[in-house]
């Protein structure tokens, strides 16, 4: 009772719905089974694609990060200049 | 022919011997006769835990090394009819018995009584994968924490993909008081994750650690808490509808009064 009303004061959430929401997202990275190997394989791709039309800098960096409600796949591309298109 | 359920979890010390062995002692209770199969090889507990420990002379092991008849090796629980248990070998490896030979054990007890249960070691690497080869059903423990719930979502995957589809979750050692709180996860929560179907909650009882202790198992000491819980669970195993009742957390004066009268 004393624990919820200092906890209503404070605006602190319930644990338990803290590890309901981790849990969540936790296991939608455990389910998809997303490992290194693939990874690697998505930066590699995403290189290919993007090289067709920029010029890249350094190494493609991407990683899976939590948000809110969902799994994100963040990119972080260095772009140098654009592909020259004439022919 | 009988039932084969394997009892699992994933990780480990979240009450899968204690559930195993509360729940063989029930359904032999309600007059079925039952095996229980300790598949922890090298580190067996059941058996301590049932208070059988002194009287296990053969092992699983000895079975399949051809040493012992089968029935021999079966250790009949004197204080209820048709309970046996089948020990774990506790100087061998997980890799000294194959998912075959485990299989061909338990389709052999299943031709002679109504249920095996298999007590699965934690973890999921061979001694899951023996305790599970001859299993048509499986019962899932978790405990409502982050880290059994994950877990145990691993370990459902992994019998979907043996085509074990007859899945029931089990919640072990719920505290009302704590869920009251918001610093427990609810039944709803932990269905929500997990997604399959419920055949019990046992409420956090502290009467288990002294059951333990005298190699008795709650079921045998009455209705209230734990013990209530897996004899429910035990009758539904066994086909009786009965109602899962929801833990409530008491009221600071109805405890005090449950106390005092003590109707607990």
């Amino acid at each position: 009772m004393l624990q919820r009303l200092i906890r209503l004061l404070r605006g602190t959430e319930p644990s338990s719905k803290t590890a309901k929401s981790r849990l969540k997202l936790i296991l939608v990275q455990d389910r998809l089974g997303i490992d290194e190997e693939v990874m690697k394989e998505l930066q590699v791709e995403i290189t290919q694609v993007l090289s067709r039309h920029f010029t890249l800098g350094e190494q493609v960096e991407i990683d899976l990060q939590r948000e809110e409600q969902a799994m994100a796949l963040v990119a972080n591309i260095p772009i140098t200049g654009m592909k020259d298109r004439k022919k | 022919m009988g039932k084969i359920i394997v009892t699992t979890s994933g990780k480990g010390g979240v009450g899968k011997s204690t559930s195993v062995a509360n729940i063989g002692t029930a359904l032999a209770m309600l007059g079925r006769s039952v095996v229980v199969v300790d598949a922890d090889v090298g580190l067996r507990n059941l058996d301590i835990i049932m208070g059988l420990e002194s009287r296990v002379v053969y092992t699983s092991m000895n079975v399949i090394d051809g040493e012992c008849e089968l029935e021999k090796a079966l250790v009949t629980d004197r204080r209820v009819d048709n309970l046996k248990l089948l020990a774990a070998s506790q100087r061998n490896n997980k890799t000294d018995i194959q998912p075959d030979q485990m299989k061909e054990v338990c389709l052999k007890l299943s031709e002679t009584h109504d249920f095996v249960l298999v007590d699965s070691p934690a973890g999921i690497e061979q001694g899951f994968e023996n305790a599970s080869s001859a299993a048509n059903s499986a019962l899932v423990v978790t405990t409502p924490e982050v880290s059994a719930v994950r877990d145990a979502d691993r370990i459902i995957g992994l019998l979907q993909s043996k085509d074990i589809t007859d899945l029931q979750l089990i919640i072990n050692r719920l505290n009302p008081e704590l869920v009251k709180r918001g610093d427990m996860l609810n039944q709803f929560d932990v269905l929500d994750i997990l997604s399959i179907n419920l055949i019990g909650i046992v409420p956090e009882d502290t009467e288990i650690v002294g059951a333990s202790n005298r190699g008795l198992p709650l079921i045998y000491d009455g209705t209230s808490g734990a013990a209530g819980a897996y004899q429910r669970i035990a009758r539904r195993l066994d086909g009786q509808d009965v109602p899962i009742p929801e833990f409530r957390a008491g009221s600071w004066l109805g405890n005090l009064m449950g106390k005092i009268l003590g109707n607990n």
